[in-house]
């Protein structure tokens, strides 16, 4: 009693007056945790205003502020969770801006979606904050960074409990600075530099789209709510040209922030930033932020099919595509970054294809395995300080923790059984398979090669084999570095058990309940699809081990008797160089057009203006010539003026 | 308790400086300094008492005063054929223009402090004198009262462009007076031909009687007061192709009268737009809002476009501002309660905005005598602080939410897409430009390698904190908490839409 009071109080203090449960959701036994879940994104925005404040005094106690402000955040998103399990959806809202008879509102819920994101984002960012306190040792901008990292995990947090599109879209863009800033954490580098303003403008013209999406779908449910929104379209208050455009822009969104195509292009330059940042930002949260929005939004898209095809279209020739780039890249987070875009596309996949669990469950999974890959990618070069893979080499007995990490990554981003990446995996194709699209199975099934064969390509390069450059003081990483990857590989491995077609589909069972409009809880694809996914990706790894590690198969088999597709793949499609071609040229010429006008015919017309001014100054001054004559004449015709205008208007002007 | 007499001591206080700095001398730096900046603190304290006396609940029309003034009789008649009163009076736009300029005008004062190099008697007199002329431009009832004020607010600022600018400041300031001069003779002819047909230059009054069908004004003399004033209005804000006398302002002023310039001057423009143009002839308004709706866009992308080409900092603010100009238009254009408020939002939120970042110009231009992006490339490593606050100020700018631009931004875009959303989608380019341009400029100048070593290059200190701080605080402020400028708007909102009639 005493604590409800307290809360009531503090709640009436924020505002929080205007409690309203949402509908349908009536309240069953004390929900204390989740009545406050708008804490847990406030810590992390505490640590991000005290760094900032304080910072360079704190120096490199900066790091435990930020550890033990998102430790909080974690603990409580834990405990939020476990009472989601048991009680129903909460949520709540206040006014925040009044405009007319339009009320927005701001506020949060706690659904199952929300529940499993906040823990995921906390996870991650608690363990990112922990790694980086080794990583970025001795950098003179210590404070700065973990500032940085405290508004990213601030604004994600913030992100998945929002209960409207317009808080969404509030957050989505904070998360965008939240990256812009770390990706330009080395402002100093010319590289860093342009690929922070790429990250920002290429995912800004995504963001564009989500925002028409969202403000058409506003004149047309009067909401931004997701309940209102879902319930207007349940009701059939939306036409379907109307679902199919709004959900297509909103995607369109969804493609710049998850770095689909052809808006991908920013997010393997986004390396540029320290490498923690590459696992918590462009790995396992943000990026994953476009495939949550399509998740939390599903009703919506499911309306449309137009819609959803759209999505899974883009999402399967995404995968394929970037699969196909990091086959060849030779920069360690580079072929991690195109596999970051190949398994969003996966995600995408599979939530066009209507497997909402198979979408959610990969985003899960892929979290923890990429976030693994990132942060040994990360002690990798802590200890080689080279990211060129060409460079490394038998590093497997020097890191003695990070090498076994690294191959359960590796096991389990290529779908081999038993890791959690198989099981999430088998989840979208069975879903592609299912909801009838056999081509894009087909080209999520190479994709499935492609990356067990790049992945391990990756790995044998690193850490087998001997070094192909001198080495020297190659150390593994400190403690606080290595602990948090090997709960990431813990994870990495466990994580797929909670949604198996062995053991039961916990998860699913749990996201879908009380929603039909999610779909099933499990789709059940037949047994073959499984032992093909197994096939195809011991087959990449087969593969890799004969070119790689036997090194009986050349390196340059694949590409046999020309080097074209070798040169296309290396140029990445030449995306980059098609868009500054493009829409930059296009851009830079307008501009330069306009300002021709600016110059010629706007100057033009200043100087005409300055002219008659001038001229008429230079008539009347001439007329003060003290001549009678002129005087009478000029008030004759003035005179004679003003009885004509009488004469035709009658004295008044109407 | 009479409140009647607080806005002409709010309007007037100013005065009182320029009658202390007269009898001050002219090498005395120090105090004149203090007086200048004293003199504009009991505007801002009464501004700030009024924006109280709102949020405690109280009418803000116990502040409006009416006397009469000046009266024309006719031969032989008692009654006065033409009267004029002295009337000032608040609602709550008003007010918060009133807040605006006082916070501006007294930060600017503190820029002035710090970077007018010369003559500051003659600086500070001109610049209360400035003060003035917008505190009465933003309270005037009637619209002769609101022309005078209106043209004092033109002499000082002539003169302060002429005389404490850079390089081409003659020229740049009269650019300057013969645009505004032409923009305020079309405005007096419009004010006379309304007081000729009326009898009276009550605003308020006005406004009812244009919606009453009796009166002598056809629906085409309307239709042309209307064009009139959006041609002496669309000089100040400025809308294509009237800008270019305001892009010389920008570069060659001093920053500090930048900051009261791109601030509260252009401020008048979208002012005298919402409260004349729309509040008077909101018909007519409505069969030029299409017309209005393109003239934004085209202000927004014309700037955008033009600003992401430009090599001098102060030309990519000034091109932004026509930009952001653009988004007003937009707003006005909607005439729906989402659009107007997202106007005025944006008129509230520029003010700030672009304050902060001219302050911070003058900062850079003070210690390294340029404005060039590439000469100042790298500046982050040498000021990391003022680096900081100019990213932030050009986020701001480019309406990450969380700030004041987003909300007015949105506001406009969300009414607009209601009534023209084909005419609002080609607007919607105009949000990725804006952060193209801005960031290249931004990133240009902090960002990279450092180009060149400054000496004696310092980071913000002392009182330089005080402008950045603040507006800072209120731009965040209004981007997290917008009621604290949506609630006053609420009355003003519900006056107008009762005009247009939706």
């Amino acid at each position: 009693m005493g604590l409800s009071t307290k809360t009531g109080r503090c709640q009436a203090l924020l505002g929080f007056d205007k409690i309203r449960v949402v509908p349908g959701t009536a309240r069953r036994g004390i929900v204390i945790m989740m009545e406050n879940a708008w804490l847990i994104p406030l810590f992390p925005l505490l640590s991000f205003l005290i760094l900032l404040l304080f910072g360079k005094r704190l120096k490199e106690a900066s790091a435990y502020v930020g550890i033990l402000f998102t430790l909080a955040s974690l603990v409580y998103s834990i405990l939020v969770l476990f009472e989601r399990f048991s009680e129903p959806t909460y949520g709540t809202n206040f006014e925040w801006l009044t405009i007319g008879d339009i009320h927005l509102t701001a506020g949060f819920e706690v659904n199952q979606l929300n529940a499993l994101m906040l823990v995921i984002v906390s996870l991650v960012s608690f363990l990112v904050h922990t790694y980086s306190k080794g990583y970025m040792n001795g950098d003179e901008r210590f404070p700065v960074f973990y500032a940085y990292l405290g508004l990213f995990t601030f604004a994600m947090l913030g992100l998945v409990i929002s209960p409207n599109l317009l808080q969404t879209y509030i957050f989505w863009e904070l998360v965008g600075v939240g990256s812009f800033l770390l990706i330009g954490f080395y402002f100093y580098k010319e590289e860093a530099k342009a690929a922070a303003k790429k990250a920002f403008i290429m995912t800004r013209i995504g963001d564009v789209g989500l925002f028409i999406g969202m403000i058409l779908l506003f004149w047309q449910t009067k909401s931004f709510e997701y309940s209102e929104i879902f319930k207007a379209v349940d009701a059939g208050a939306v036409s379907g040209t109307m679902i199919t455009l709004t959900a297509i822009l909103i995607f369109i969104g969804a493609v710049g922030k998850s770095g689909q195509f052809p808006l991908h292009t920013w997010l393997p330059d986004a390396m540029e930033g320290p490498t923690p940042v590459s696992a918590l930002i462009h790995a396992a949260t943000m990026v994953a932020a476009g495939v949550y929005l399509v998740a939390a939004l599903f009703p919506l898209f499911q309306a449309s099919k137009t819609a959803l095809l759209t999505i899974a279209v883009i999402g399967a020739f995404t995968a394929i595509f970037a699969a196909s780039i990091g086959l060849v890249q030779t920069d360690i987070k580079r072929v991690l970054a195109y596999s970051t875009v190949s398994q969003l596309g996966y995600m995408m996949l599979a939530l066009g294809s209507a497997g909402y669990v198979a979408g959610v469950f990969h985003l899960m999974t892929h979290a923890f395995f990429k976030a693994l890959l990132f942060l040994a990618a990360g002690s990798v070069i802590h200890a080689v300080h080279t990211q060129n893979i060409e460079e490394m080499g038998g590093l497997w007995k020097k890191l003695k923790f990070t090498g076994p990490l690294f191959l359960i990554g590796t096991l389990s981003i290529s779908g081999v059984p038993l890791f959690s990446g198989f099981f999430s995996k088998d989840e979208i194709l069975a879903a592609a398979w299912e909801g009838g699209h056999p081509i894009l199975f087909f080209l999520a099934l190479i994709a499935a090669f492609m990356t067990a064969f790049y992945m391990f390509r990756l790995f044998f390069m690193v850490f087998t084999g001997k070094p192909r450059t001198e080495m020297k003081n190659v150390h593994e990483s400190p403690a606080n570095m290595t602990y948090p990857m090997m709960l990431l590989g813990v994870l990495a491995i466990v994580a797929g058990y909670v949604n198996t077609p062995w053991f039961g589909s916990f998860l699913g069972d749990w996201l879908v309940d009380g929603n039909p409009r999610l779909g099933h809880a499990h789709v059940e694809g037949p047994i073959w699809i499984m032992i093909a996914a197994t096939v195809v990706s011991l087959l990449g790894i087969f593969m890799a081990y004969l070119m790689y590690y036997k090194r009986s198969l050349a390196r340059n088999w694949l590409s046999g008797t020309g080097d074209t597709l070798h040169t296309i793949l290396t140029n990445k499609y030449y995306v980059d160089e098609f868009y500054q071609l493009t829409v930059i040229a296009f851009t830079k010429g307008l501009s330069y057009f306009l300002r021709f006008i600016d110059v010629f015919l706007v100057e033009g017309l200043v100087k005409g203006v300055v002219g008659i001014v001038q001229g008429l100054g230079r008539t009347g001054s001439r007329m003060q010539s003290g001549q009678v004559q002129t005087y009478g004449a000029v008030a004759f015709i003035g005179l004679a003026l003003l009885a004509v205008i009488y004469a035709l208007t009658g004295g008044y002007l109407r | 308790m009479n409140l009647h007499w607080i806005l002409s001591i709010l309007v007037f206080s100013p005065l009182l400086g320029i009658v202390v700095l007269a009898l001050l001398p002219k090498t005395q730096e120090k105090v004149i300094k203090a007086v200048g900046l004293l003199a504009t603190v009991p505007a801002l304290l009464l501004a700030l008492a009024a924006y109280l006396h709102f949020q405690w609940g109280k009418d803000l029309a116990d502040f409006a005063v009416s006397v009469p003034w000046i009266q024309f009789r006719g031969m032989g008649t008692q009654e006065p054929v033409f009267s004029v009163y002295y009337e000032l009076g608040m609602s709550g736009f008003q007010m918060l223009l009133v807040v605006l300029t006082a916070v501006v005008a007294t930060l600017s004062a503190i820029a002035a402090a710090k970077f007018v190099k010369k003559e500051w008697k003659g600086y500070f007199m001109l610049f209360l004198l400035l003060e003035t002329g917008m505190l009465g431009v933003f309270t005037a009832e009637n619209l002769i009262l609101f022309f005078i004020f209106f043209e004092i607010t033109l002499i000082p600022t002539f003169f302060l462009i002429g005389k404490w600018g850079y390089f081409e400041r003659e020229k740049a300031a009269y650019s300057f007076l013969i645009y505004n001069g032409l923009g305020s003779a079309v405005l007096l002819i419009v004010i006379m031909i309304l007081f000729g047909k009326t009898g009276t230059t009550n605003i308020d009054l006005l406004t009812q009687m244009m919606a009453d069908p009796n009166v002598p004004l056809s629906s085409d003399l309307k239709l042309g007061l209307l064009i009139a004033l959006l041609i002496a209005f669309g000089v100040k804000l400025p809308i294509f192709p009237l800008h270019s006398w305001m892009l010389k302002v920008h570069v060659q002023a001093p920053p500090s009268v930048v900051m009261i310039h791109s601030g509260i001057l252009l401020k008048i423009g979208a002012y005298g737009l919402i409260r004349f143009g729309m509040g008077i002839f909101p018909e007519q308004f409505k069969t030029l809002a299409t017309l209005i709706a393109v003239l934004g866009v085209i202000n927004l992308l014309y700037g955008a476009f033009l600003a992401f080409i430009q090599t001098d900092f102060k030309m990519v603010l000034a091109y932004s501002s026509i930009s952001h100009m653009g988004i007003v238009l937009i707003g006005l254009a909607a005439m729906n309660e989402a659009g107007v408020q997202g106007a005025i939002f944006q008129v509230v939120s520029h003010g700030l905005i672009s304050a902060l970042l001219f302050f911070l110009v003058g900062v850079l231009y003070e210690r390294t005598d340029t404005s060039l992006i590439e000469n100042l490339g790298g500046m982050a490593k040498g000021m990391p602080i003022a680096a900081g606050f100019l990213l932030a100020g050009a986020l701001a700018s480019l309406g990450l939410p969380g700030m004041s631009g987003f909300v007015s931004e949105f506001m406009a875009f969300l009414g607009l897409f209601k009534e023209l959303p084909w005419v609002a989608a080609v607007g919607t380019i105009g949000i990725i430009m804006t952060a193209a341009y801005l960031l290249r400029a931004v990133l240009g100048m902090t960002y990279g390698k450092a180009h060149r070593e400054f000496t004696g290059v310092l980071d913000l200190k002392g009182v330089e904190f005080v402008p950045v701080v603040v507006l800072m605080l209120l731009i965040v402020l209004i981007g997290v908490y917008p009621s604290v400028l949506s609630a006053p708007l609420q009355t003003t909102l519900e006056t107008i839409m009762l005009g247009i009639g939706g």
